[in-house]
């Protein structure tokens, strides 16, 4: 297996519903006008909460000073899990559930805070800069560590500074967060980029002017609808994350759809934001899913994360979650 | 197919009239004669040959991209499509009333999850095999490679699944693929390997190539690059594989796969299409994004790596199909040679040849080949009788003149002309010089006078500069009593010059007479009468003209030439001087003219006989030397030695001799000419002397040796070389290879020479008795046996060997079994491997059926290591 660290240096920030429409242009322009940034990496996140943004340097410069914008302070890389293109068998699990074990719960064990990125096309573990020696040491005995510089995939070498990281004793990690399973079903999904502009009124319509309809049902647990959209654009390839009703309204044949026409849940995990430092919160998840052999998309927002189950798992998913949590308490 | 709706170009693989283009839809085109009965109105020209009729459109499938044109027969017309969202589509332009291609077209091939399709390739001997490579899914497979012939599957997709496909109608859908490979990563373009259909080459995005087996997929061969889009393989050579990455392409050797043979030089833009040409060994055209030509690699002489060390040589050029547009994509025509159509963004079409670039080779016969394409020409010089010899290039001369032996004929000098074909005038008078330099000297020879010998060969220039004690006599007309008012000069040197000119044979009479009677034997008339009247001789002259008009053939003008003549006066004022100076100019015959300017002209002035460029420069020189004082004379000898050096005419050789000058003169010869033979031959008779030191001469010998080589006239060379060492005894090479003796180590050869040969004619004949005479097979220096000949047992041995000494006391017969073993047959000769060896004769005529060395049990193939020991001279012995 082989772990990409990529030479992207993300940003993340929030942006306030009600202050959206100052960064209307920057994001349209990224999202929309690729060849016109030399932005690598964008990723927008609609919760009922807030707009995450996740961007690369050059993109961030598209955004405006503004008091609605609020920055994490770190730097964060995204590391990438490339399985070497191994023939495993089909029913293999996608998403967070295949690297539960060999990334995630390694970097929970070391106290490394790990931000989840999932696209149609791949999963991206963001960690912060700072942390990046860490990372390589723990990983490096599970992958080859190879880092991309101007394009060009060379070997990372592992600093090799051992001495002074703490082995961490290996604890059971109960839940701690509280959890939320919206009623409405989502489908993740991509387009071709050449079709994106016949969409992009569409899409805009989507990201920036149908929050305020449903003012009332993103805050109502468990049963009510909750408003999320997700879209990507990293390297070329577009993801996006929308619930049914929202696919209704694009014309047949622009979306691509798996062929079965596989259906996801949302389990929202935390009760209070939860903040950059916490680790351990997407482990907590995963492993169990892990276990169940359950597949499983993974978003984090600036406030809260976002796992996506098959619909037809929700309830085993909810299920083996709460075990947990009972356990840990 | 990469950056957007640009059209792309596909020729139908059976039908080398059809093509496709293919954007936003596709279209059928035929091409054809342009101007043909049956083009409509709606032909688009492609060239000024040919057009394009569009056949049908077919816009069912929207979201292109990639296409691919199934490679059986029949159904002809169908076509995958790759689109945007991963499906797979069957379709077909045209009607089509085959039973398959209806049951075919329409069916839709759905991966599992929905991403663009980068590429598509019809397995080329399964043709029910479909590989469609895809973008990246998370976990999902890359590559599928889909059976069309498979039935649709209602159980892969539940109804209430497929809500989201938006499909009506999905009975034709097909979900299960048959194989699938490359999970976690794109698949850029990918190609079957056409040396085993089960095996197929991809290229992914994680910079790498790979070779899957589908018998067992978990195996596979890879190798990390970043070439890694459009591989293509080599429909010439299948091991070998094209694939580029933004400016660069890469070509493989799959035999050797580990890094690529060479990268071709990288381009400013990246490239959007590379493909081998199918009907070209080795030719390679790539396009780079929005330019106007397409650069074309020749690899045809690249040798295949068998050593890392081999350095390819490719020679690339460009071709410009379209002037002013820009090219979208290019196709190579299935047959037609390096045939393309090119198509612009804008859809306009270019029916385009590439032409082939032109191998030209020489021969060293004056034919000239040349290769474009699959054509060869040949061209050769008319050599039909018809041809002029003044029209044939100078290298057929000289190898016709080599084969009649020219320059070789060293008693009777001026016949050189004579084997060079006799119709040169400047080779003429250059061997007849020779010839009566060559005479004058072996006549000193017999005086034993040797202090003029250094002065014979430096020519007429030199000899009348050291003129001295020249006498003036004035002489009458023979046969009357009338004093001429023209003075005439004698003198040794002056003799020694008409000599040199043929005028007279022997000094110091001048007895021109048998000079004319040979001029009247050749029937030339005019000079005779000319010489004899310059001899002051008018009666004679008279005489010559008249015998001319009465000959065969004979000019009847001459008799009244021969009339004007008789009517000659001295007297200044008369009409018949008047006349003759201003009418002679129209006689045709330069002789003739000459005569009567010399009749007419003032003493001491004649510049009309002198400057009269028709007659030859000997008889001018001649004459001068007879009628222009010492002053006058080496003034004009000067003059025209210059003249002659600048024109490079021979017939000044006369005057300059064999020196520097003659060097010179024969330079400026050379140079217009290119006649290294003649060059060759007349400067060796310049021994000894500095003349043959010159390095432009020994070029010119070290050229013709080289022709003769070119040729394969290798006996000739060997006689030029025997000939050339005679004269010039310094370039006998000295020898090179010795025979030494297997028992004493000494040279066969030298220790012969080193011993007195007392005897050895007796021993030869082998009826002596005595022990201690050596043999001819035995070693002169110990005695000892010579080896044996592997094939007839004998020893070996000639009578070359022995030392050259052989007195000419010996018995005739001597001299005959001499030759007789001295025949190149019973020559040594050894194979330098294998160190067998025997007869000349009896070898050539082993290996004349055999290519395995006599030797039982070696197997040495010594005539192959011969590199010329298949060549065959072109001349006989």
């Amino acid at each position: 297996m082989e772990l990409h660290i990529l030479e992207h240096s993300l940003k993340v920030a929030s942006i306030a519903k009600e202050g959206i429409q100052v960064c209307t242009h920057g994001l349209i322009k990224l999202a929309f006008l690729p060849s016109k940034t030399r932005c690598k990496f964008f990723s927008l996140t609609e919760t009922p909460e807030d707009y995450t943004i996740i961007v690369d340097e050059d993109g961030f410069k598209e955004l405006p000073e503004s008091e609605y914008l609020s920055v994490a302070d770190a730097t964060w890389l995204a590391l990438n899990v490339v399985s070497g293109g191994g023939s495993a068998t089909s029913s293999q699990p996608i998403g967070v559930t295949k690297i539960a074990k060999s990334v995630i719960a390694p970097l929970a064990d070391h106290n490394i805070s790990v931000f989840m990125l999932s696209t149609y096309q791949t999963d991206f573990i963001l960690v912060r800069e700072r942390d990046l020696p860490m990372v390589m040491h723990t990983l490096s005995s599970e992958f080859t560590l190879l880092r991309v510089v101007n394009g060009e995939t060379v070997a990372a070498n592992s600093t090799g500074v051992t001495n002074g990281f703490v082995k961490p004793e290996l604890v059971p990690r109960p839940i701690i967060h509280p959890l939320s399973s919206p009623s409405n079903m989502f489908c993740v999904t991509s387009l071709d980029p050449d079709t994106l502009p016949s969409v992009a009124t569409l899409l805009m319509d989507v990201m920036f002017y149908s929050g305020g309809a449903k003012e009332t049902g993103g805050q109502s647990e468990d049963s009510g609808h909750i408003r999320f959209f997700s879209f990507s654009l990293i390297e070329g390839y577009i993801s996006l994350v929308m619930d049914e009703q929202t696919t209704r309204r694009f014309p047949n044949n622009v979306l691509f759809t798996s062929a079965s026409g596989e259906l996801w849940k949302m389990v929202r995990i935390g009760g209070q934001p939860l903040g950059f430092d916490e680790c351990g919160i997407v482990a907590q998840i995963s492993e169990p899913l892990a276990t169940a052999d359950i597949p499983a998309y993974y978003i984090s927002t600036f406030k809260f994360d976002h796992a996506l189950v098959p619909e037809e798992n929700i309830q085993s998913v909810i299920g083996a979650l709460r075990t947990n949590e009972s356990t840990g308490q | 197919m990469s950056s957007g709706y640009k059209p792309d170009i596909l020729w139908s693989p059976h039908h080398a009239d059809r093509y496709v283009i293919c954007d936003t839809e596709l279209s059928l085109y035929r091409i054809g004669p342009a101007g043909s009965p049956e083009t409509k109105a709606g032909t688009l020209p492609l060239s000024e040959e040919t057009a394009a009729t569009l056949l049908a459109i077919n816009s069912d499938t929207p979201y292109m991209k990639c296409v691919a044109w199934y490679p059986k027969h029949e159904p002809e017309c169908l076509l995958a499509v790759g689109q945007a969202n991963g499906r797979v589509v069957l379709t077909s332009l045209g009607q089509s009333h085959n039973s398959k291609c209806k049951e075919l077209v329409g069916k839709e091939f759905v991966p599992k999850h929905a991403r663009q399709c980068n590429t598509l390739a019809w397995n080329p001997v399964d043709s029910n095999w479909l590989a469609a490579g895809l973008d990246k899914h998370r976990a999902d497979f890359s590559v599928l490679i889909w059976d069309i012939s498979s039935k649709f599957s209602p159980e892969s997709v539940p109804a209430e699944k497929a809500r989201l496909s938006g499909d009506v109608d999905s009975g034709l859908l097909v979900t299960k693929p048959l194989y699938e490979l490359g999970q976690n990563d794109a698949c850029l373009s990918l190609c079957w390997l056409p040396r085993d259909h089960q095996k197929l080459l991809l290229a992914g995005m994680h910079r790498n190539l790979a070779i899957f087996d589908l018998r067992n997929t978990s195996q596979k061969t890879f190798v990390n690059t970043k070439a890694i889009q459009g591989v293509t393989v080599d429909p010439h050579f299948p091991d070998r594989v094209a694939s580029f990455f933004e400016g660069q392409v890469a070509i493989w050797d799959l035999r050797k796969f580990e890094k690529p043979v060479f990268t071709l030089t990288e381009q400013p833009k990246p490239l959007t299409k590379v493909a081998w040409c199918p009907t070209r060994m080795g030719l390679l055209a790539t396009l780079t994004r929005d330019s106007n030509i397409i650069r074309l690699y020749d690899m045809q002489h690249t040798p295949m790596p068998f050593g890392d060390e081999v350095e390819p040589t490719i020679i690339e050029r460009s071709v410009q199909p379209c002037s002013e547009s820009i090219i979208s994509s290019f196709a190579w025509h299935p047959s037609a040679q390096n045939r393309m159509v090119v198509v612009s963004p804008n859809r306009v079409m270019n029916d385009f040849t590439v032409f082939e670039r032109i191998s030209l080779a020489w021969s060293s016969t004056t034919s000239l080949m040349w290769a474009c394409g699959r054509h060869l020409y040949e061209c050769t010089e008319d050599g039909g009788q018809g041809a002029a010899a003044a029209d044939k290039d100078i290298a057929t001369k000289m190898r016709e003149r080599a084969q009649s032996h020219y320059g070789h004929d060293t008693v009777q000098v001026w016949r050189n002309h004579v084997l060079a074909g006799g119709d040169d005038p400047q080779l003429r008078s250059l061997w007849y010089t020779l010839h009566f330099m060559k005479q004058y000297t072996e006549n000193l020879e017999q005086k034993q006078q040797s202090n003029k010998q250094s002065l014979i060969y430096s020519g007429i220039k030199n000899i009348v500069k050291s003129s001295s004690g020249t006498t003036e006599t004035r002489r009458c007309w023979s046969g009357s009593d009338r004093q001429t008012d023209v003075p005439r000069y004698h003198s040794e040197e002056r003799s020694l010059a008409l000599q040199l000119c043929g005028w007279i044979s022997r000094g110091p009479d001048i007895d021109v007479e048998p000079f004319l009677k040979s001029l009247e034997q050749e029937g030339e008339w005019e000079r005779a009468a000319a010489v004899a009247l310059f001899n002051l001789d008018i009666r004679r002259a008279i005489q010559i003209l008249n015998k001319g008009a009465s000959a065969e053939k004979g000019d009847l003008n001459l008799n009244v030439v021969a009339m004007a003549l008789s009517g000659y006066t001295d007297e200044k004022n008369s009409l018949w001087r008047e006349m003759c100076s201003s009418l002679r100019l129209q006689l045709k015959k330069a002789h003739l003219c000459i005569m009567f300017a010399f009749l007419t002209s003032e003493p001491g002035a004649f510049d009309a006989v002198l400057y009269e460029s028709r007659v030859a420069v000997r008889d001018r020189v001649a004459f001068a030397c007879m009628f222009l004082n010492d002053t006058q004379l080496p003034r004009y000898i000067d003059k025209l030695t210059y003249e002659m050096k600048e024109a490079g005419n021979l017939e000044g050789i006369l005057l300059t001799g064999l020196t520097k000058d003659g060097v010179d003169l024969m330079e400026s010869y050379v140079d217009r000419t290119g006649d290294v033979q003649t060059a060759s031959f007349c400067m060796l008779k310049g021994s000894p002397g500095e003349v043959l030191k010159d390095p432009r001469v020994q070029c010119w010998i070290e050229n013709y040796r080289n022709l003769l080589d070119a040729w394969r006239f290798w006996h000739k060379r060997a006689e030029f070389d025997i000939h050339r060492s005679k004269l010039d005894p310094s370039s006998k090479p000295l020898p090179q290879v010795f025979v030494s003796c297997n028992f004493c180590g000494k040279s066969i050869s030298y220790s012969c020479s080193a011993i007195p040969h007392q005897g050895r004619g007796f021993s030869q004949y082998g009826v002596s008795g005595s022990p201690t005479k050596s043999k001819v097979t035995s070693c002169p220096g110990c005695r000892k046996p010579l080896p044996r000949c592997a094939l007839c047992l004998m020893n070996m041995g000639t009578p070359v060997s022995s030392c050259p000494g052989t007195g000419k006391a010996d018995e005739k017969a001597d001299l005959t079994r001499d030759k007789k073993l001295a025949q190149f047959n019973n020559w040594f000769t050894w194979c330098h491997n294998c160190r067998h060896g025997g007869h000349a004769g009896h070898m050539l005529s082993w290996f004349r059926d055999h290519s395995e060395c006599p030797v039982s049990a070696c197997t040495c193939k010594c005539m192959q290591l011969d590199t010329t020991g298949n060549l065959v001279p072109s001349d006989s012995a």
